[in-house]
C-alpha cells in the first residue's frame, strides 16, 4: 500500500476515529485504526480522486471516515490509533505519504519520517454495517438538541438506564430525554423521516457516545442521517463524511412523562446571563455541592449561599414574577447546567412548592415561552 | 473484666519512671491479667498500663502490678468509688468484611436487581475449590454464578473465572455464565471480566438496604 494524503484531512480523520478507541483494549488490534483504500479496481483509473477510509471499532462504538487520497498502490493496514493520532497531529502542513511495507508502516511528511509496526489487519473485526436509514435532520439542530439533553444524563454505573439518552421517534418528531433522578431534560424537534418503519420506536443510546458523535457530526450546514436497527440494538449516525454506530442500552427508561408538573403556582422570567453570573458569584462561598437559595418576591429575586460558619453571600436581581412568593434551594451546578442548556437570552422558571420540582424553559425575543425544550430540576432541602 | 473507679496516684517504676498525681480514674483489670489506668478522655488509650504476663498484688491502699522484668506499676488508692466484676465470655472477633457478607445476603434477597425474572438457587453454592457467593437462574432458566465484592479488583475476576471453569464441567449446570457484582469496579477488572464474557454489575449498598437518601429526587 502506498498513498498520499493532505495532512489536515488525515489528522482530523485519525483524531476523530481514535477518540472512540478504548483506552484499555482487551485485544491489541482493537487499539488500532484501520487504513483502507478499498478494492483493487479503484486503482486502475488513476484520476487522483480516491478515498482512504479510516475506521475504528471496539464492539460498542464504530467510527469511519473517508479522506481524499491519491492511491498509488491500494491496500489495508492496521496501526496503533493513539500513536497515529499523535503523529498526524504534529506533522508539518505538507502532503503525507504513507507506505506499508510488510510489517512496517512508513509515514513521510516534509523532512520527518516515522516508521511504525503494523498489526495483522485480517484479525480486525468486521465493522457493523450501517442499519437502514430512518431519516435526516440538520446537523446544527441535532447537535444542539443532543447537547441540551446530555447535561441531565447520569454518570453513575449503578443505574445503567440513567446513563443513556432516550430517543423517541414519532412521525416527523424526535424527542430526546435524559435524567439522573435529580434533573430531567426533554427536547423535541422536527426531522425528515425517510421511512415510516421507525415511527413509534424508542431506543436508549449511551449518552456520552451520542453527545460525542453529535458534536463532531453536526457541523453547521451539514445534515445528520439517523439509521436504526432496534432489533439488532444498533444506532447509526452519518454526517460530514463521517459514519458512526453505537450499541443501544438494553434497559428500561423510567416513565418520565408523569413527572412533568401540569401546573404551577409561581413563575418568573429572568435574563439567563445575569442569573448565571449571580449564581456563580454567590456559590463561591458554598462548599462543593452545597445549596444556593433563591428567594422570589413580587419585585426581586434574592440569591444567597453559605452560612455563618463558612461565610455567606447574597445578591439581588430584578425580575418579572407572577404568583405566590417562595424560597427554594438548588444544587448550583445542576441549576447552571439547566440555565446554560436553554440557549436563549431569557428563561422562564416555574414552581409549585419549595419541595417540588421546578421547570426551566426557554423564552423567545417577544417574551413568549418557547416550546420544544424543558429542564425539570429537583430542589434540595432548605435548612431547618 | 473488673472495673474499679478510684481516687489514686500511679507510679511506674521500670525502664523509665512516670508519675500520675492523685485523681479519680478508671482501673481496668482484664482476664488476661493486664491492668490499665484510664482517664475520662483519650478514647481507648490508657494513661498507663502493664501488658500481660503480669500479676497484681493487692495490699490495702496499695496495688502493685509487676511483670517478669521486674517493672512495677504502683497504684496508691485513697478511695474506691466503684468496684464491679463482669464475665464477658469468649469474644467472637471483629468482622471486617461485614459489608461484603451483608451485600451477599441483600443481593440474595433481591436477585431481581441482576435481572427481571431471575431466581436464587442458593447462597454459598459449594464447589471443589470453595463456595460461589450466589448461584442463580436467569429468566430463561440458565445458570449464573455471581461473585460479590465490595471493591471489584482483578483477583475477584480471576476467582470467578476459576469457579466458572469448575461449574461448567457439571453437565447439570453447564452452560454457566458469570456476573461480577461490586460496589466499585476497577476499570482493569471490568475490561478483564467483559473480555471473558462476565457481566459487571455495580451495586448500590444503600438502595439494596432500602435506605432512601435524605435528598429530594424526581423518582
Amino acid at each position: 500500500m502506498k498513498i498520499r494524503v493532505e495532512r489536515d484531512g488525515l489528522a482530523d480523520a485519525v483524531a476523530w476515529v481514535a477518540r472512540s478507541l478504548p483506552s484499555r483494549p482487551p485485544v491489541p488490534v482493537l487499539g488500532g485504526v484501520l487504513l483502507d483504500t478499498g478494492s483493487e479496481s479503484t486503482s486502475e483509473h488513476d484520476d487522483g480522486d480516491q478515498t482512504l477510509t479510516v475506521s475504528g471499532f471496539d464492539y460498542e462504538v464504530s467510527a469511519q471516515v473517508g479522506v481524499p487520497a491519491t492511491v498509488v498502490t491500494p491496500g489495508r493496514a492496521l496501526v496503533s490509533g493513539r500513536l497515529l493520532a499523535d503523529i498526524t497531529k504534529s506533522l508539518p502542513n505538507q502532503p503525507v505519504d504513507i507506505t506499508i511495507d510488510g510489517a512496517r508502516a512508513t509515514i513521510t511528511c516534509g523532512n520527518s519520517r516515522f516508521s511504525l509496526p503494523t498489526m495483522p489487519a485480517e484479525d480486525y473485526p468486521q465493522l457493523p454495517s450501517m442499519p437502514e436509514l430512518a431519516g435526516a435532520v440538520a446537523g446544527d439542530v441535532f447537535s444542539e438538541a443532543v447537547a441540551q439533553v446530555a447535561v441531565a444524563a447520569g454518570k453513575d454505573d449503578t443505574l445503567p438506564m440513567l446513563t443513556g439518552t432516550r430517543v423517541e421517534i414519532e412521525g416527523d418528531r424526535i424527542t430526546l430525554v435524559a435524567t439522573d433522578r435529580f434533573r430531567l431534560a426533554v427536547r423535541e424537534f422536527a426531522w425528515e423521516p425517510t421511512s415510516e418503519a421507525s415511527s413509534g420506536t424508542a431506543v436508549l443510546v449511551p449518552a456520552r457516545t451520542l453527545a460525542e458523535a453529535a458534536k463532531t457530526l453536526g457541523g453547521s450546514g451539514s445534515r445528520v442521517e439517523l439509521s436504526l436497527a432496534s432489533g439488532d440494538g444498533l444506532l447509526g449516525l452519518a454526517g460530514n463524511g463521517r459514519r458512526t454506530t453505537s450499541r443501544l442500552l438494553d434497559a428500561e427508561f423510567p416513565k418520565y412523562r408523569q413527572l412533568l408538573p401540569s401546573e404551577h403556582t409561581a413563575s418568573a422570567v429572568l435574563g439567563v446571563a445575569p442569573l448565571v453570573d449571580a449564581i456563580k458569584r454567590v456559590s463561591l462561598v458554598a462548599e462543593r455541592g452545597a445549596q444556593v437559595r433563591l428567594e422570589f418576591t413580587e419585585s426581586s429575586l434574592r440569591l444567597s449561599a453559605g452560612g455563618d460558619d463558612e461565610g455567606s453571600a447574597e445578591e439581588e436581581l430584578p425580575l418579572d414574577f407572577q404568583g405566590e412568593p417562595l424560597t427554594i434551594a438548588f444544587n448550583p451546578g445542576y441549576l447552571l447546567d439547566g440555565l446554560s442548556a436553554v440557549r436563549t437570552e431569557r428563561a422562564h422558571l416555574s414552581f409549585t412548592a419549595s419541595s417540588r420540582p421546578a421547570l426551566i424553559k426557554p423564552v423567545g425575543e417577544e417574551g413568549q415561552v418557547l416550546p420544544g425544550y424543558l429542564y425539570l430540576l429537583m430542589p434540595v432541602r432548605l435548612p431547618g | 473484666m473488673r472495673l474499679v473507679i478510684a481516687q489514686c496516684q500511679v507510679d511506674y517504676v521500670g525502664r523509665l519512671t512516670a508519675h500520675l498525681p492523685k485523681a479519680t480514674r478508671l482501673l481496668l483489670i482484664k482476664a488476661d491479667g493486664s491492668v490499665s489506668v484510664h482517664s475520662d478522655d483519650r478514647a481507648y488509650k490508657p494513661l498507663n498500663w502493664m501488658s500481660p504476663p503480669c500479676w497484681l498484688i493487692e495490699d490495702p491502699d496499695v496495688w502493685t502490678v509487676q511483670n517478669k522484668a521486674g517493672e512495677k506499676l504502683v497504684i496508691t488508692i485513697s478511695e474506691v468509688l466503684h468496684d464491679s466484676k463482669h464475665e464477658l465470655g469468649p469474644e467472637p472477633g471483629l468482622v471486617k468484611d461485614g459489608v461484603e457478607a451483608h451485600l451477599q445476603e441483600l443481593l440474595a434477597e433481591h436477585v431481581t436487581t441482576l435481572g427481571e425474572g431471575w431466581s436464587l438457587v442458593r447462597r454459598e453454592y459449594p464447589t471443589a475449590i470453595g463456595p460461589v457467593d450466589l448461584l442463580c437462574r436467569d429468566d430463561a432458566g440458565a445458570t449464573v454464578a455471581v461473585e460479590i465484592k465490595r471493591r471489584g479488583e482483578i483477583d475477584g475476576v480471576e476467582q470467578l473465572t476459576r469457579y466458572l471453569d469448575l461449574l461448567n464441567r457439571d453437565p447439570l449446570l453447564a452452560p454457566v455464565r458469570g456476573v461480577f457484582a461490586a460496589q466499585i469496579i476497577r476499570p482493569q477488572a471490568r475490561v478483564l471480566a467483559e473480555d471473558r464474557g462476565i457481566r459487571c454489575v455495580t451495586l448500590d449498598y444503600d438502595a439494596l438496604r432500602g435506605i432512601e437518601p435524605d435528598e429530594f429526587r424526581l423518582f
